[in-house]
């Protein structure tokens, strides 16, 4: 076995037990190569647990944290508004569409009432029909641009 | 504490879960950022990204992992994306910042021994022997947690840190000899 074997099972010296042990302290006895090499491994060792070894986060972290997570949340708090204007806007085409037809209904010829109150109604059906494809249009595009 | 914020989460008691788990988890996610990008104060901007994910991600929780792999897979994901980020600076910036310089801002003295700068060695490793090195003795040297905390196989981790501990090990006893 030459050293550069021994200095592969010198990396796991520490977990090292029985005959395996024996034979590789037997082998650094007489080799300062290998000496070497622990050494320098432990200095590895050494140095990196002082880097980083009890690594913890700053004082400030869960402050810094928590005002962040306020403010994504004061971000996505839901917003009233929208839905305000949307009622203010369904009210005024209810009454538009009332009021049209209510203006329309006195130029139409009466046949019988039967028949100019299905001309309203129908009337009154394909404007709000037309309005409110109009306003879902606008909405959506509203949407698309956001 | 596990079940504690299941629990809260559960009864949609998210404030609750929150500040539960921020303390019990903040110091786990910032070594595992720290051991993935190796730069203490990018990985304490991180850690605070990985919560405020967290916090937008607990309605959506649905428990079918544990919390921890959960939280972990967040931190990676979190570390990957801020790693491209900070790639993509390095390449556009004419003086890039040492570890030392790094470290110094952060509060953290880089380690010599016996006058050797064996974090100057650490660098010059390729990133995936870096980062289970790192992490390793972050989590005092347990093979089950760099394990669990990067998701790699036991038989990985244990490989890439010998291999990474003996080519530390070689580059120091060439600079002892020169």
């Amino acid at each position: 076995m030459g050293c550069a074997e021994f200095q592969e099972l010198l990396v796991e010296y520490a977990e090292l037990v029985g005959d395996s042990r024996a034979r590789v302290d037997a082998h650094l006895a007489e080799c300062s190569g290998c000496r070497e090499f622990l050494e320098a491994l432990q200095t590895v060792d050494a140095a990196l647990a002082a880097q980083f070894g009890d690594c913890e986060t700053s004082a400030e972290f869960a402050t810094a944290v928590r005002r962040r997570v306020g403010r994504e949340t004061a971000m996505r708090r839901p917003s009233f508004i929208p839905e305000v204007l949307d009622f203010v806007g369904w009210g005024a085409i209810v009454a538009l569409i009332a009021l049209l037809a209510w203006w329309v209904s006195p130029l139409i010829p009466v046949w019988s009432t039967t028949d100019a109150l299905s001309l309203n109604t129908a009337l009154a059906a394909g404007g709000a029909f037309v309005l409110v494809a109009f306003v879902i249009g606008l909405r959506s595009l509203a949407d698309l641009k956001h | 504490m596990e079940q504690e914020i299941r629990a809260c989460l559960e009864q949609k008691r998210y404030q609750d879960a929150f500040d539960r788990l921020l303390p019990e988890f903040q110091n786990k996610v910032f070594r595992l950022a720290f051991a993935m990008i190796g730069d203490p104060a990018m990985a304490e901007d991180a850690a605070q990204e990985v919560f405020v994910r967290i916090w937008k991600g607990l309605p959506r929780f649905r428990g079918q992992s544990s919390l921890s792999t959960w939280i972990y897979a967040i931190t990676r994901n979190t570390c990957l994306t801020a790693l491209k980020a900070g790639s993509t600076k390095k390449e556009s910036s004419i003086e890039e910042p040492s570890v030392a310089h790094a470290a110094e801002k952060s509060g953290i003295e880089p380690s010599t021994h016996a006058g050797i700068d064996v974090l100057r060695y650490l660098e010059e490793l390729p990133e995936k022997y870096q980062q289970v090195l790192r992490l390793y003795y972050l989590e005092e040297r347990s093979y089950e947690e760099v394990s669990r905390l990067l998701e790699w196989p036991m038989g990985t981790v244990k490989t890439y840190l010998h291999r990474a501990r003996k080519e530390l090990a070689e580059a120091v006893a060439r600079s002892k000899m020169g």
